[in-house]
C-alpha cells in the first residue's frame, strides 16, 4: 500500500507535483496515467525516497521508504530502464544489488530466468536494447520479492510479446495480494492492465477512479448532425430527452440518443439534415479531455483547494469534472 | 496463489530469503561493483605498473649518476632534490606523483560513474540511508589503494635492489626516515583516494571532478612553485605549502625540511584535515540532495 499525503515537489520555479494525495491499494493493479512531464516519475521517485518532497510525505506499507529494514522486500521499483552501469553484466548488476540484502545467487538466477534474460545474463548491459534494459529493470524490481511494485513506464521499448508479458505479470502479482503501481502515458495501456487509475496532469490529480468507470464514460456514443434549421432541430431533440451541444463548426453534438432516433425526430419535424454521423469517442478522447481540462483549470480553482484527507474523496471529485462539462445542458 | 497465465511464472513468495541491510552487506555490494568494472581494475593495475616503472628508471639514473661525478653534483645541488632527499626509498616511491593521478581519478570515478549512468538510483533504492554506501566506497577505495601501492612498492623494492646496491643507495627500512617515507607513500595515496572520493561525491560529474583534482594536485603546485621561486612573496609561500599535494607529500620526503615547506607529519595532517572536512561535506550533501 502506498499513501501519499499532500505531496509537492518544486524544481526551481516549476511546481512538478502540486499537493498530491492518493492511496494505492494492494491486490489490484493501479495505473498512474498522465502526459509526459505531468509529474509521474517525480512522484514515483519521491515514494522511493530518491527525491525529497518539498512538502507533504509519503509512506509505503505503513512507513517512509527509508525507514524499512529490508527496502527491497517492501518495494521493487523500475524507475527508469537504464539505472545501470553499462560496463557490468546483467548478472553482476543484480548481484551487486542483491548483496545489500543478503539475497543469494539462486534468487538472482531466478529473476534472470523469470524475465527471460538467461541468454544475455553474462553480457555487458551497454549492448542491451531498450527492451532488454527494461527486462533487467523488472528483474531488479522482483529481486527482493517485494510486497509493493512501482513500475515507471514498464512497457516502454518492449516488443508486443514483452508488453503482453508485463501485463500478465502485473496482474498476476496483484492477484497475489501485492500492491502494483505502474505508470504510463498511454490510456489504452492502462485500460488493458490496470483495475484502478490515478490520472495526473500538470502535477495535480485529475481522477482517482476504477478503470471501468473511465471506460464506461468514454464509451458513450454521440451523434453529429448538420442542419440548416439547427435551432429547431436542437429544440426537437431536447424535447426528446437528448443532450445537444453546438460545436464550433456549426454542427450539433448529440448525446443520449442514437443516429436512428435523431433521423426520425428530424423527419417528424420536417427538418432537413445535411449530415448524420454516429461518433464513438475513444478512451484516448476521454483521457485527452481530462488532461486538457487540467490545463484550463490550472490558472483557476480545481475544486479541491483544500486537500482531501481521505482516499476516496478525490475519487468522487475527479471523474465528475469532465462529465459535468460535457453535460452542461442537462 | 492464482494460477499463472500463459508462460508467466510467479516468483515464489515464501522461498526468497531477504535479510536486513547492514554495513558488511553494503560493503560486499560495493566490492562487487568495484571489481566488476574493467576500467577500475585496469586503473589499479596500471598504477602499480607505472610506480614500478618509475622506480626502475630512477634506479638506473642513480646508478649512472654514481659513476658520473658531474651528474651527481648537479643532482645534489638541486633544491627540489634536496627537499625530497636522496635515499633508496626516494627511488622506489618516486612514482607516487604519477600514481596519485590514477588513484585520484579512480576515487572520483567510483562515485561519479554512478551518477552519469543512473546507477546511483538503483544503489539508493537498495540502500536508502545512503551514507553506508559512501563509507563502503571509502573503505573499498582506501583498502584497494593500500594493497595496490604496498604491492607496487614491494615489487619496486625487489626489482631495484641490485641496481641500487651497485649505486650505493640501498633501501634501508631500519632507518626511521626511510620507513616513514615508504609507509607515508602508501598513506599519502590512500588519503588522496579518499580526498578524490569526497570531491566526486560533491561534484557528481566525472569531468568536473577530474578537472578539479588535476588542478589541485598538478596545475596549482606547478604554478605556485614558479611563483614562489620567482617572487619570494610570503602569501604565495603560504598557499603553496598548504596545497593538498605539497603538504601531503612531505610525508614521503626523506631530506631535511626547507623553510618554506611543512614538517612531514604536519604536512600530512593538513592533507588529512582537508580530506576529513571534504568527506563530512560529501556525507551531508549526499544525504540531502535528490538522487
Amino acid at each position: 500500500m502506498i499513501e501519499a499525503h499532500a505531496l509537492s515537489k518544486r524544481y526551481g520555479p516549476k511546481l512538478a507535483v502540486d499537493d498530491v494525495s492518493f492511496v494505492v491499494q494492494p491486490g489490484v493493479v493501479t495505473g498512474f496515467l498522465g502526459p509526459n512531464g505531468a509529474g509521474k516519475s517525480t512522484t514515483m521517485r519521491m515514494i522511493m525516497g530518491l527525491d525529497r518532497p518539498t512538502t507533504g510525505h509519503v509512506t509505503v506499507n505503513g512507513s517512509p521508504y527509508a525507514r524499512h529494514e529490508r527496502p527491497l522486500a517492501e518495494v521493487g521499483a523500475l524507475l527508469e530502464a537504464k539505472a545501470v552501469h553499462p560496463g557490468r553484466t546483467a548478472r553482476q548488476h543484480l548481484q551487486a544489488l542483491a548483496t545489500t540484502h543478503g539475497i543469494g545467487d539462486r534468487r538472482v538466477d531466478e529473476v534472470i530466468e523469470l524475465t527471460g534474460l538467461t541468454a544475455v545474463a553474462r553480457k555487458r548491459v551497454g549492448g542491451f536494447s531498450l527492451g532488454m534494459g527494461q527486462r533487467l529493470g523488472i528483474a531488479v524490481a522482483l529481486l527482493g520479492d517485494p510486497r509493493t511494485l512501482i513500475l515507471d513506464e514498464p512497457v516502454n521499448g518492449l516488443d508486443p510479446e514483452g508488453v503482453l508479458w508485463v501485463r500478465n505479470l502485473a496482474k498476476h502479482l496483484a492477484a497475489q495480494g501485492r500492491t502494483v503501481f505502474l505508470s504510463s502515458h498511454l490510456m489504452s495501456e492502462v485500460a488493458l492492465t490496470a483495475d484502478h487509475v490515478i490520472v495526473i496532469g500538470r502535477g495535480r490529480i485529475l481522477a482517482d477512479t476504477p478503470v471501468q468507470d473511465l471506460v464506461d464514460g468514454a464509451s458513450r456514443r454521440t451523434v453529429r448532425v448538420r442542419s440548416p434549421q439547427a435551432t429547431e432541430l436542437a429544440e426537437a431533440l431536447r424535447r426528446d430527452g437528448a443532450e445537444v451541444t453546438p460545436t464550433d463548426d456549426g454542427a450539433l453534438e448529440i448525446a443520449g440518443s442514437d443516429a436512428a432516433r435523431v433521423g426520425e425526430t428530424a423527419a417528424a419535424g420536417g427538418l432537413v439534415l445535411h449530415e448524420l454521423t454516429p461518433v464513438a469517442s475513444t478512451l484516448e478522447d476521454a483521457y485527452m479531455a481530462l488532461t486538457a481540462d487540467a490545463v484550463e483549470y490550472h490558472a483557476g480553482d480545481v475544486a479541491d483547494a483544500a486537500p482531501h484527507e481521505t482516499g476516496p474523496a478525490p475519487a468522487a471529485a475527479g471523474p465528475q469534472d469532465p462529465t459535468a462539462q460535457q453535460g452542461d445542458a442537462r | 496463489m492464482t494460477a499463472g497465465t500463459g508462460t508467466t511464472t510467479a516468483p515464489a513468495p515464501s522461498t526468497v530469503t531477504v535479510r536486513r541491510v547492514s554495513f558488511p552487506r553494503v560493503l560486499a555490494s560495493e566490492w562487487i561493483k568495484f571489481r566488476t568494472l574493467r576500467s577500475t581494475v585496469w586503473t589499479a593495475v596500471i598504477t602499480a605498473v607505472v610506480m614500478i616503472g618509475f622506480a626502475l628508471m630512477m634506479a638506473s639514473l642513480m646508478n649512472m649518476a654514481a659513476s658520473t661525478p658531474e651528474m651527481r653534483e648537479g643532482m645534489a645541488s638541486d633544491p627540489d632534490m634536496q627537499a625530497m632527499g636522496m635515499t633508496g626509498t626516494t627511488v622506489i616511491t618516486l612514482g607516487y606523483s604519477f600514481g596519485q593521478l590514477a588513484i585520484a581519478v579512480l576515487g572520483a570515478l567510483i562515485v561519479t560513474n554512478e551518477y552519469s549512468t543512473g546507477m546511483i538510483r538503483s544503489t539508493f533504492a537498495a540502500v536508502p540511508h545512503r551514507l553506508p554506501t559512501l563509507w563502503a566506497k571509502l573503505l573499498v577505495i582506501v583498502a584497494t589503494t593500500v594493497v595496490v601501492i604496498a604491492l607496487a612498492l614491494g615489487i619496486a623494492y625487489l626489482v631495484t635492489m641490485p641496481i641500487l646496491d651497485s649505486a650505493g643507495l640501498p633501501v634501508d627500512l631500519s632507518d626511521p626516515t626511510q620507513l616513514r617515507s615508504v609507509g607515508g607513500c602508501v598513506l599519502y595515496l590512500a588519503t588522496v583516494a579518499a580526498f578524490a572520493l569526497a570531491i566526486g561525491t560533491l561534484l557528481r560529474h566525472s569531468a568536473g571532478a577530474i578537472f578539479t583534482l588535476v588542478a589541485l594536485f598538478f596545475v596549482l603546485p606547478i604554478i605556485f612553485s614558479i611563483v614562489v621561486g620567482a617572487t619570494d612573496a610570503a602569501w604565495a609561500e603560504w598557499v603553496n605549502k598548504l596545497l593538498p599535494s605539497v603538504a601531503g607529500e612531505r610525508v614521503i620526503a626523506t631530506g631535511p625540511t626547507p623553510d618554506n615547506l611543512l614538517e612531514p607529519w604536519t604536512g600530512y595532517a593538513v592533507l588529512a584535515g582537508y580530506t576529513v572536512a571534504l568527506l563530512a561535506a560529501a556525507a551531508v550533501t549526499l544525504k540531502r540532495r535528490d538522487a
